[in-house]
C-alpha cells in the first residue's frame, strides 16, 4: 500500500520540510537502531554460545556423578553375600515350623537394617528382598498401601530377570512411599554364583534428592529445568516433581544428545543442553529460557530503544521546527511574489534572521521597493510632464495670450508691418508645433532655448519696450545642439517673470544665460541656465516657503508658483536631488532662477504608451 | 509524510524485536559429539562377527564334578550367545584326552579349555592346536606353561592345601595319625596341594603324623578299596584327608562300613551332593570345595573375553562370579567353601 503510493511521486519533488525530517531520522535514529540491533544480537548469541558450550561439560560431570552414585547403589545388593548365614536363609526353600520362618525373617530383617538402612546409606529409603515367596524388608519410609508385600511379590514375578541391576520407577510398581522426595527402585536379582541359581530379588528404594545436590552445585537459577531421563525418554528425575514418570516424547527429535541446542517447543525460546551417559544411557537435560540468559542484554536493549524513541521524537520535533522556521519565510516569499505578480507592490517581507533566507528576504524587499519607487517615479514624471505640456499648451492657447497675440498681429496688419506679422505668425506656429508635436520628454537645449526665445519674442512684439530680453549662450554649438534638457523648463519660469514683473515694473529686463558650471553637489560639470529678471523680487518669507515647497517634490495643486514647482519636481525626479531649481531674490531688485541639469547627451525617449 | 516515518519506525522495531525468529524448532548451538557419529552410537567392540565355538575339556565327563562344571559352562555359553562343546574321556586319562583334543582340532573350534590329566603329556597336542590357530587355556588342572595361554584355577593352591590340613587338624584335635587319598600322582594340581598340605602340617601340627599317601585314580571303586585297606593297615588311624572329589566319599563309606564313624575323621575335597549324607550322619566331618558350576561359568567367560582379545586382569569383576585374582598367568576364582552337616543342604553340586 505504502509503496504503491510512494511510487506515484519522487522524493526530490517532496517539500523541503519532509526531506529534512526524513534526513534527520535517517541520520539519527536509523544508525542507532542498527547499532543496538546488531550489538544485541551479537551479545545474545555470544552468551548463548558460552552457556551452550560449558553447560554440556557440567552436565557431563554431573551425569557422571549421578551415574557413579547409582552404580554404587547398584552394588549394595552384593553385601548380602558377605554373610554366610544370610545366604543360608536365602537358599532355604521350605520350613517345617513357623518359628523357623519367623527366626529367619527376624535375622534377615535385622541384617538388612544393619547393612542398608540404619544410616549407613543416606540415600536408601528402604530395601525389600523377595525370595521363595518370602518378603524381607527394612525401610525408613513406609508404603502407603497395606498389602505392599504381595504387590512387590507380584511385580517381581512379572519381571524378566537379567543379570544387571534395573531401574524401576515408582509408577511401575503400584505402590507409593510415604515420602515427597523423588525416588526410584533399584532392582537386582540375587544370584547364587556357587549353585548357579536365582535366590531372589532385591529392591532398593533410593532417594533421588542427591541429584539435587549434584546439580544445584552449578545451577542455582530457579527458572532452569533439570531432568534425568532414561534411554527411552522416561523422566526419572525432574526439578519440577510432577514431570517425574512422564515420557519426553521430544527426545528422539533432539538434534544432539551431547551438546546444546535452541528450541521453542514449549512456546518460548529455550537453550537446552544435554548429556547422555555412556554407561546407563541416561540423559541429563538442562533447559533454561533464553530470556533468562539475555536478561541484561534485554534490559539494555529496551532502555536503548526507549532512548532512541525519545531521541526520535525529539529530533522529529526539532526537525519539524527547523523545517517550519526555514520554510515559513520561503512560503511567505512565495505568497508575496504571487501578489507582486498580480501587481501589488505594497508588500514587505519581515524576516529578521541573518541567514541566507534573511538575505534573500532583504534583497526581495529592496528589489520590491526599488521597483515600487521606479514605478512611482516614472508615473510622477509622466504626470508632471503631461501637466507641463498641458500648462504650456494652456498658456499658449490661453484666450488671453492668443487674444493679445492675435491683437498684436492684427495691429501690425493694420500698420502694414507685414514683416512683423509674418514673424509673429511664424513664431506662434513654431511654438504651437513645439508644444504639440514633440512627444518626447526632453529636447535639445537649443530647441528649448529657441522655444523660450520664440515666446519672449512674441511677448516683446506685444509689450514692445516694456520687455527686454537677452539670451547669452555660452555653450559650444555641439553642446548646445547635442545636450538635452527636460521639455518646458524655461517657459514656466519666464512666464512667471513676465507675469510678476510686468505687474509692477514699467520695463522688464529678462536675462537668460546658458552655460556649463561645475556643480559642488554633483561634483560634475552641469548645464546651468540662469534666468534673471529685474522684477519686484520675492519677499524672504515667501522665498522660504517657496524653497520648502520645492524640496517637497510633492504633487500639489495648481498654486501660484505651479510652474516653478513643476519644473523643479520633474528635474529632481529625473536626475535626483543634486539637480533642480535655485532661487535668489532681493525684493525690489529682481529675481534669479538657476536651473541646474546634468549633461545629457541622449534624448530621453518618451514612454511607449505616450 | 508522518505515515512513512511511522512505517520506518515499525520496520526498525520489528527488526530489533523479532530478529531471532526462526523456522526450525531445534537449532544446534554446540555439539560435544565427534563429527560423523552424531546419530549412531559407537559400535560395541565385543559384538562378535561370528558365533564362537569353545570346547570345554574335563578330566572325565563321567565325573560329577565336571558334569556340574559343564552346567555352569553351558549357562555362560547361553548368556554370551556362543556354542560350548563339552568333550572329554569318560574317566581321567591323559592319552584319551589327547585323542579328544585331536578331534577338536579337526572340528576347528575357536578355543580349547582343558583340565589336563597330565601337565607334560598334553603339551605337544595343545601346541599343535595353537599352531592351527586354536586358542588354548587350561582350567581346573594346569599343564606346563608353554601348552596354554593362561590357567583358570579355582583357588590358590597354597590356601587350599593349608586349609585342607587345617580342617583335618580341627576335627582330629591336632594330633594323631592320618592318611591322604590323592587322585593321581601325575595330576599337577593335586601334587601342588599335597605339597602345601605337608608344609602346613610341618609348620603347625607337630603332633600329627602322616602315615600314608595313596592314589585313587579318581575311580570310586578303587577309592573305596584304598580306604578300606587304609583302615585295615593302620588300626590307630585318626583321620583321612582326600584331595580329589572321589576320595572323601569313598573314605566316609569305608569308615561307616567299618563302624568307625566319628572315630576316624574324614575331610577333604569333595562336592556337597556326594558328601551330604555322610556329613549329616557323622561319617565325614568337613568337605571343602568350590562351585564347579561357577568354575565352568568363569572358564567360558574368560575364554570368550580372550577370544575378543581381552586377557584377564587382577581384581577384575566377572558378572555372575565376582572379583577374580591373577597370579602370573594363573587366574584364581576365589576362596574354597566348607560344607558341614549344617550347611551342606544349601548347595546343589
Amino acid at each position: 500500500m505504502i509503496f504503491k503510493r510512494l511510487r506515484g511521486f519522487r522524493f526530490k519533488d517532496f517539500p523541503i520540510g519532509y526531506k529534512l525530517i526524513v534526513t534527520y531520522i535517517l541520520l539519527t535514529a536509523f544508525p542507532m537502531i542498527l547499532l543496538v540491533y546488531f550489538s544485541y544480537i551479537q551479545y545474545a548469541r555470544s552468551v548463548e554460545e558460552q552457556i551452550g558450550e560449558y553447560m554440556p561439560r557440567f552436565l557431563y560431570q554431573a551425569n557422571a556423578d549421578v551415574e557413579k552414585h547409582i552404580d554404587e547403589l547398584t552394588k549394595l545388593p552384593e553385601n548380602l553375600f558377605n554373610s554366610e548365614s544370610i545366604l543360608g536363609i536365602l537358599r532355604r526353600q521350605s520350613y517345617d515350623r513357623r518359628a523357623d520362618l519367623n527366626k529367619d525373617q527376624y535375622n534377615m530383617n535385622s541384617y538388612l537394617a544393619r547393612t542398608y538402612t540404619n544410616g549407613r546409606n543416606a540415600d536408601v529409603l528402604g530395601v525389600y528382598v523377595v525370595s521363595n515367596n518370602r518378603v524381607f524388608d527394612s525401610s525408613n519410609v513406609g508404603f502407603k498401601e497395606t498389602g505392599w508385600g504381595n504387590t512387590i511379590m507380584e511385580f517381581v514375578r512379572g519381571f524378566e530377570p537379567s543379570g544387571k541391576a534395573e531401574i524401576v520407577l515408582p509408577d511401575e510398581i503400584d505402590l507409593k512411599l510415604e515420602t515427597a522426595s523423588p525416588y526410584l527402585f533399584i532392582l537386582k536379582q540375587i544370584n547364587d554364583d556357587d549353585n548357579r541359581r536365582n535366590l531372589g530379588t532385591m529392591l532398593i528404594a533410593v532417594d533421588l534428592t542427591f541429584i539435587d545436590n549434584i546439580v544445584r552445585n552449578f545451577e542455582k537459577n530457579e527458572r532452569a529445568d533439570l531432568w534425568v531421563m532414561n534411554a527411552s525418554g522416561k523422566i526419572i528425575y525432574h526439578t519440577n516433581r510432577r514431570f517425574i514418570g512422564t515420557v519426553d516424547a521430544e527426545k528422539d527429535r533432539y538434534p544432539v544428545l551431547n551438546g546444546s541446542f535452541r528450541t521453542d517447543v514449549t512456546g518460548e525460546q529455550r537453550l537446552v543442553s544435554v548429556n547422555q551417559s555412556t554407561g546407563r544411557g541416561w540423559t541429563l537435560v538442562h533447559g533454561i529460557p533464553l530470556r533468562e540468559l539475555t536478561e541484561k542484554a534485554d534490559t539494555v536493549r529496551n532502555v536503548t530503544l526507549f532512548v532512541i524513541i525519545a531521541i526520535l521524537l525529539l529530533t522529529s520535533v526539532i526537525g519539524i521546527m527547523i523545517s517550519y522556521n526555514m520554510t515559513r519565510p520561503l512560503k511567505k516569499l512565495t505568497g508575496l511574489m504571487k501578489s507582486v505578480e498580480r501587481g501589488d507592490f505594497q508588500v514587505d517581507l519581515k524576516v529578521q534572521s541573518g541567514d541566507e533566507v534573511g538575505t534573500l528576504a532583504r534583497s526581495f524587499n529592496s528589489m520590491i521597493s526599488t521597483i515600487r519607487e521606479l514605478i512611482q517615479k516614472n508615473y510622477q514624471i509622466e504626470i508632471r510632464q503631461k501637466e507641463a505640456e498641458l500648462y504650456a499648451l494652456q498658456s499658449q492657447i490661453n484666450p488671453h495670450f492668443m487674444y493679445n497675440t492675435l491683437e498684436t498681429i492684427g495691429m501690425a496688419v493694420e500698420e502694414g508691418e507685414s514683416d512683423q506679422v509674418v514673424d509673429m505668425v511664424t513664431l506662434l506656429g513654431r511654438m504651437l508645433r513645439f508644444s504639440v508635436s514633440n512627444q518626447s520628454k526632453s529636447v535639445s537645449i537649443a530647441e528649448e532655448v529657441q522655444h523660450v526665445k520664440d515666446y519672449l519674442t512674441i511677448q516683446k512684439f506685444r509689450f514692445e519696450d516694456r520687455v527686454h530680453f537677452e539670451i547669452a549662450q555660452a555653450l559650444e554649438d555641439t553642446d548646445f545642439q547635442g545636450l538635452y534638457s527636460p521639455k518646458f523648463i524655461l517657459q514656466p519660469i519666464v512666464e512667471n517673470s513676465i507675469k510678476h514683473g510686468l505687474e509692477s515694473r514699467k520695463a522688464l529686463d529678462i536675462h537668460i544665460s546658458v552655460g556649463l558650471e561645475f556643480g559642488a553637489r554633483s561634483g560634475k560639470r552641469d548645464v546651468v541656465i540662469r534666468i534673471w529678471d529685474n522684477g519686484p523680487g520675492i519677499a524672504a518669507e515667501r522665498l522660504n516657503e517657496l524653497e520648502k515647497s520645492l524640496k517637497k517634490i510633492s504633487f500639489e495643486g495648481r498654486s501660484s508658483h505651479f510652474g516653478l514647482i513643476n519644473v523643479n519636481a520633474r528635474i529632481v525626479m529625473m536626475h535626483g536631488p543634486d539637480y533642480g531649481l535655485q532661487l535668489h531674490s532681493i525684493v525690489g531688485k529682481g529675481t534669479e532662477v538657476i536651473i541646474r541639469i546634468p549633461m545629457i547627451h541622449e534624448e530621453m525617449t518618451a514612454n511607449a504608451e505616450d | 509524510m508522518y505515515r512513512t516515518i511511522a512505517a520506518f519506525l515499525m520496520i526498525a522495531l520489528l527488526m530489533t524485536s523479532c530478529g531471532s525468529g526462526s523456522e526450525t524448532r531445534y537449532e544446534l548451538v554446540y555439539s560435544m559429539e565427534p563429527v560423523g557419529s552424531a546419530s549412531q552410537p559407537p559400535e560395541e567392540p565385543n559384538v562378535p562377527a561370528k558365533r564362537y565355538k569353545i570346547a570345554l575339556v574335563p578330566k572325565g565327563i563321567e565325573i560329577d564334578y565336571f558334569k556340574y562344571a559343564a552346567i555352569g559352562a553351558k549357562e555362560a555359553g547361553k548368556s554370551l550367545g556362543i556354542d560350548v562343546l563339552f568333550r572329554g574321556p569318560a574317566t581321567a586319562d591323559a592319552d584319551l584326552q589327547i585323542d579328544i583334543v585331536e578331534q577338536l582340532i579337526d572340528q576347528k573350534v575357536d578355543l580349547i579349555a582343558i583340565s589336563a590329566n597330565d601337565p607334560v603329556k598334553l603339551v605337544p597336542v595343545l601346541q599343535k592346536a595353537r599352531i592351527r590357530g586354536i586358542k588354548v587355556i587350561t582350567w581346573d588342572a594346569d599343564t606346563e606353561p608353554e601348552g596354554r595361554e593362561f590357567f583358570v584355577n579355582m583357588v590358590d593352591p597354597e590356601v587350599l592345601g593349608r586349609h585342607l590340613l587345617d580342617t583335618l587338624a580341627l576335627t582330629m584335635g591336632e594330633k594323631g595319625n592320618y592318611a591322604i587319598m590323592t587322585g593321581s600322582f601325575s595330576a599337577a594340581n593335586l601334587n601342588e596341594w599335597l605339597r602345601w598340605i605337608n608344609i602346613q602340617q610341618r609348620e603347625y601340627y607337630p603332633d600329627m603324623k602322616l602315615v600314608a599317601t595313596v592314589a585313587t585314580d579318581d575311580d570310586q571303586d578303587k577309592a573305596y578299596d584304598v580306604a578300606n585297606r587304609l583302615l585295615v593297615d593302620y588300626p590307630d588311624l585318626g583321620g583321612i584327608l582326600g584331595n580329589s572329589s572321589v576320595g572323601p566319599p569313598a573314605a566316609a563309606r569305608a569308615v561307616k562300613q567299618a563302624g568307625k564313624s566319628g572315630a576316624v575323621k574324614v575331610v577333604g575335597l569333595s562336592s556337597p551332593n556326594l558328601m551330604n549324607g555322610y556329613l549329616r550322619e557323622g561319617s565325614a566331618q568337613i568337605a571343602t570345595l568350590w562351585s564347579p558350576k561357577k568354575l565352568g561359568f568363569l572358564t567360558i567367560m574368560l575364554a570368550y573375553r580372550y577370544l575378543n582379545g581381552q586377557m584377564p586382569v587382577d581384581g577384575q569383576e566377572i558378572e555372575g562370579v565376582g572379583n577374580i585374582r591373577l597370579n602370573g598367568d594363573m587366574v584364581i576364582m576365589g576362596e574354597p567353601l566348607d560344607f558341614t552337616a549344617e550347611n551342606v543342604s544349601q548347595y546343589d553340586f
